[in-house]
């Protein structure tokens, strides 16, 4: 039963994380300042998620050749075609072809 | 309804690549669940009561580990607080839609939906939300569907693959893809740089350092111009 209440508390907390301006703002101005800053939250949150992917439980990096190589790839194949699964199935190719060839 | 249809249709195709790298995520969950001792449909329950992958994982993790429900709940709200920057982020866009949006549009704001979801925030209000639903609804069903079916065939794959790699190259994807001018690419490398210096905090709080980081450095840059 505890787990249950922790899972539903969880629940109601992440709700709450995703709600919360958008609910607060709803019938706001909101100042120009703070407007431009939200533009920046997509780009620094995307590159902090990549890299948090890269630390391991114990607070090692993990960014060998191949991990650096395939996000390089998947960097210019989303740049220059902005297509999601293609930016995909190319880096995880050379994630994978490099781990081969390195052993 | 039929203006909407492209809408619909685009969030479907749109949701669905991005949720590729997703299914190991779900394999990692399913071993997990199995592994934490909880009963599985409990376990899984987290999936529609929660809704979002590193939380689910770290609470899971936690109660297997026999930590405190209060512990353990706080540990996953802090790995979840990123969500009150997309909350943030997406305030101004979600302005201009019904209240009855907003409530049930919040449920459905994770990584991937906020990233989606940004791409699309210059499009007209009705279409906007055709979108952002379809992509939620997607992703939702995906979500849910795949950590059940994880909980028979996550033992089944070796961890040894590296699928798991996908998916910081999908979140890769979705940043760049994000970036339309020089200073967002600067507060990018920013936030990956400190992200990567504030490793050794825990419940992985770099994240939050990392991001603020870069959101600072944007304010900063665009004050220059």
């Amino acid at each position: 039963m505890t787990a249950l209440l922790a899972i539903v508390l969880s629940g109601l907390g992440t709700y709450f994380s995703r709600a919360v301006f958008i609910i607060a703002l709803a019938n706001r101005r909101i100042p120009s300042r703070l407007r431009l800053a939200m533009e920046y939250v997509g780009p620094s949150v995307m590159a902090a998620l990549v890299m948090t992917m890269l630390i391991s439980p114990q607070g090692e990096v993990m960014l060998g050749l191949p991990e650096g190589l395939a996000l390089v790839t998947a960097a210019l194949v989303a740049w220059r075609t902005r297509n999601h699964l293609l930016t995909i199935v190319l880096a995880m190719a050379v994630f994978w072809g490099l781990r081969a060839l390195l052993g | 309804m039929n203006d909407t249809a492209p809408s619909i249709r685009q969030g479907i195709t749109d949701a669905l690549p991005i949720f590729l790298p997703a299914v190991p995520f779900t394999l990692v969950l399913g071993i997990a669940i199995l592994e934490s001792g909880l009963l599985p449909a409990l376990g899984w329950s987290s999936s529609p009561i929660i809704f979002g992958g590193a939380s689910q994982l770290t609470l899971i993790t936690l109660l297997g580990d026999g930590v405190a429900v209060a512990a353990a709940v706080t540990a996953t709200l802090i790995v979840n607080a990123r969500h009150l920057m997309y909350s943030a982020a997406m305030a101004p866009t979600f302005q201009r839609q019904p209240a009855w949006f907003r409530w049930v549009g919040a449920y459905f704001l994770v990584d991937q939906v906020f990233a989606l979801g940004m791409l699309r925030i210059n499009d007209d209000p009705r279409s906007f939300r055709a979108y952002y639903l379809s992509v939620g609804i997607t992703f939702w069903l995906c979500w849910v569907l795949g950590t059940a079916a994880a909980l028979f065939i996550g033992p089944v794959i070796p961890a040894s693959w590296g699928f798991g790699f996908a998916v910081p190259v999908m979140f890769m994807g979705l940043l760049v893809t994000g970036i339309d001018r020089w200073p967002k690419a600067v507060a990018a490398l920013i936030a990956a740089m400190v992200t990567l210096l504030a490793a050794g905090l825990p419940h992985r709080a770099g994240l939050l350092v990392g991001a603020l980081a870069g959101v600072l450095a944007g304010l900063l840059l665009e004050r220059r111009r």
